[in-house]
């Protein structure tokens, strides 16, 4: 674990560097002034944020021998680049001499940084001792010529990429107002023959860790609203049935097993009911279960096909597809069940609905000229846009926890990927690739 | 003196006639006896010979009775068998395929239900299951459904052929199990499809 806290000199944050336990102290800056303005990110007119990070000053190094100081810069720009909101001006460009420069404002030249047309600065320095890492970093406002915000941490050198991720947190939340989702996990399912399994990898790509181990077909993972469980269907017992796994303990926990389907959607935002599809009373419809009592409420009552239910954050309506209009499309409806109203009008297969978690938008995907894309609408159906347009198909759209990503599965050339995306379809990022089969993506909350 | 030497005399004679009747007697049943015996026993001979030749033809006649039998037996039990196998192959080889995002069964499909019903009628001790499939375009949990559909389309004519719903269960793979993995049309048209699968009670 990562400790760290905010200091204005070097010094005290040697004093620091001895410290192993995780303790969380933030001793915010005088001039982090409270009311902030962050800019609008996901507005349309969004121009990406112009930022200079400098290679961090070594102050001294002794013990581990690796490179640091590029590796520190050039770590967090690479996850600033990740979120699809940086602009990250190269080294090359910089000319502010940093023999005379220092961490501090007095000792910043920041006409040097606006001439290369960066509008914020990142300045940071570490020093090691052993196994031991302290690092402070500091993220300044070009144009005002004044810190945002600035952090110390202190760990072991294998922390220095947690180090890193948390600052490139602090960064989003100083111009942004959200940390983003850098601690995020994202659950898939991967082939392998005629048997599948839940494996999870990090927002960053690094990671991969198998979660289930069922020998059978394991299908459909969805996250609990605290991260600590997984629910999702296996074939372990022959028959399509429904369990749920503690992420923590791994004890693998069966929820239904009636005749047919059991599948699971989301879960309520306060993690106590699942919404289900079941086709046990003789074709496919959407019900609730409370996890408590395992007692079910049935939401449709309709002959057609109906499937993936998902809830609305505030749990008020649920978005779900049904073929009874002749194709699959997507629908919502009231929570119990009533005032049923048809979100997807062109096409003839759009499917998968995840309901943004700020609430304002539906991903899902379409078909469009043979091919599958993602793409996202208003909840009245309105405005919707395509987010993919590559000769692939792209299924399963699943948010991410702050709504500003989607997490969706490719198939195309024989390779079947694990992609994110920013909300606006840009910036597509590559998490796993297989030629088994990846598929399923589902996000999981900030876990704390 | 002279009366017990006609007594002695008359019992000699008694005794020499006796000898040589008995003798005689004896020489005579000999001869016939020989010859009797030799009669016999060449009729004995002919006799057993025959008796076992009748034997042996009982013997060869039986064994190839029951060889017959044997051949018959088998026949009778490993025809219908090789036979049930064979038909139920046939049964369960052919596939029923649908078109993309259908699950209405086609006229070819019927045809093909009806010679399963037909035989599922005539093989009573036998349970279907049928496993609805899906190809590999759209999302998992649509193609679940989907594939369910397929699997009950099916089942629910078969019933209205007469065949005891008791006697089918179905499942669904949705698009998870692929008889052809690979990314074409072809591929698709062969995925779509319900697999029959049968099993004695």
């Amino acid at each position: 674990m990562v400790l760290f806290m905010s200091c204005r000199n070097i010094g005290c944050f040697i004093r620091l560097v001895a410290l192993t336990v995780v303790m969380l102290s933030i001793l915010c800056l005088p001039h982090n002034a409270a009311a902030k303005v962050y800019i609008d990110i996901d507005s349309p007119a969004f121009q990406k944020f112009p930022i200079a990070i400098v290679d961090f000053r070594k102050i001294s190094q002794q013990g581990y021998q690796g490179e640091l100081s590029g590796w520190f810069s050039d770590t967090l720009a690479k996850y600033l680049e990740m979120t699809g909101f940086f602009n990250i001006i190269s080294k090359k460009a910089f000319i502010e001499d940093q023999k005379q420069a220092g961490l501090t404002v007095e000792s910043t030249r920041f006409a040097d940084w606006a001439v290369i047309g960066a509008e914020y600065l990142v300045k940071g320095a570490f020093q090691s001792n052993g196994r031991d890492l302290a690092s402070e970093l500091h993220l300044f406002d070009v144009i005002k010529g004044e810190v945002i915000t600035a952090k110390q941490y202190t760990g072991k050198i294998e922390d220095r990429n947690e180090m890193v991720r948390k600052f490139a947190g602090e960064i989003l939340l100083a111009l942004t107002g959200d940390e983003g989702v850098f601690g995020t996990k994202i659950a898939f399912i991967l082939k392998k023959g005629q048997n599948s399994d839940i494996y999870t990898i990090n927002f960053d790509g690094t990671e991969l860790l198998r979660v289930t181990n069922l020998q059978s077909l394991t299908l459909a993972p969805r996250w609990s609203p605290d991260g600590k469980f997984i629910s999702f269907t296996s074939y372990r017992n022959g028959n399509p049935d429904l369990y749920i796994r503690s992420m923590s303990i791994g004890k693998v926990e069966k929820i239904a097993n009636f005749d047919g389907l059991n599948l699971a959607g989301s879960w309520s935002r306060d993690g106590r009911k699942l919404l289900l599809t079941l086709s046990k009373d003789g074709n496919e419809e959407i019900y609730t279960m409370d996890l408590g009592s395992r007692k079910l409420e049935r939401l449709t009552h309709n002959f057609a096909i109906d499937v993936s239910p998902a809830w609305s954050p505030d749990n008020k309506r649920i978005a779900f597809v049904s073929n009874r209009s002749g194709s699959p499309q997507i629908f919502t409806m009231g929570a119990d069940g009533d005032d049923v109203k048809r979100l997807t009008y062109d096409g003839n297969y759009n499917t998968s609905p995840s309901w943004s978690p700020r609430g304002n938008r539906v991903a899902y995907e379409g078909r469009v000229n043979g091919r599958f894309q993602i793409f996202s609408t208003n909840e009245d159906g309105s405005s919707s846009s395509q987010l993919t347009f590559d000769n692939a198909d792209h299924e399963s759209p699943s948010w991410s926890p702050d709504g500003r990503y989607l997490a969706f599965s490719t198939r195309g050339g024989g390779k079947h990927r694990i992609c994110v995306m920013n909300a606006n379809g840009l910036n597509v990022r590559v998490l796993y690739e297989s030629v088994s089969g990846s598929m399923s993506p589902s996000w999981s909350p900030k876990i704390k | 003196m002279k009366r017990s030497l006609a007594i002695i005399g008359i019992i000699g004679l008694i005794v020499c006639f006796s000898v040589m009747v008995m003798t005689g007697c004896a020489k005579k049943t000999g001869v016939k006896e020989q010859a009797v015996s030799a009669e016999e026993q060449a009729a004995a001979e002919q006799g057993k010979a025959k008796a076992d030749a009748d034997a042996k033809a009982r013997a060869d006649e039986e064994a190839r009775l029951a060889a017959e039998q044997r051949a018959k037996e088998a026949e009778a039990k490993v025809a219908p068998q090789a036979e049930a196998a064979a038909q139920q192959e046939t049964m369960t080889s052919k596939d029923v395929l649908f078109d993309f995002d259908k699950f209405s069964l086609k006229p070819e499909s019927r045809d093909i239900l009806k010679q399963l019903a037909e035989w599922l009628n005539n093989n009573k001790n036998n349970i279907l299951l049928i496993e609805g499939n899906c190809d590999e375009r759209g999302t998992t949990e649509y193609n679940l459904a989907l594939g369910e559909r397929r699997a009950k389309e099916a089942m629910k004519y078969l019933v209205e052929l007469g065949v005891d719903g008791k006697r089918i269960k179905t499942i669904s793979y949705g698009k998870e199990r692929p008889l052809d993995p690979a990314h074409t049309e072809e591929a698709w048209t062969k995925n779509r499809r319900d697999h029959f699968v049968v099993t004695s009670k």
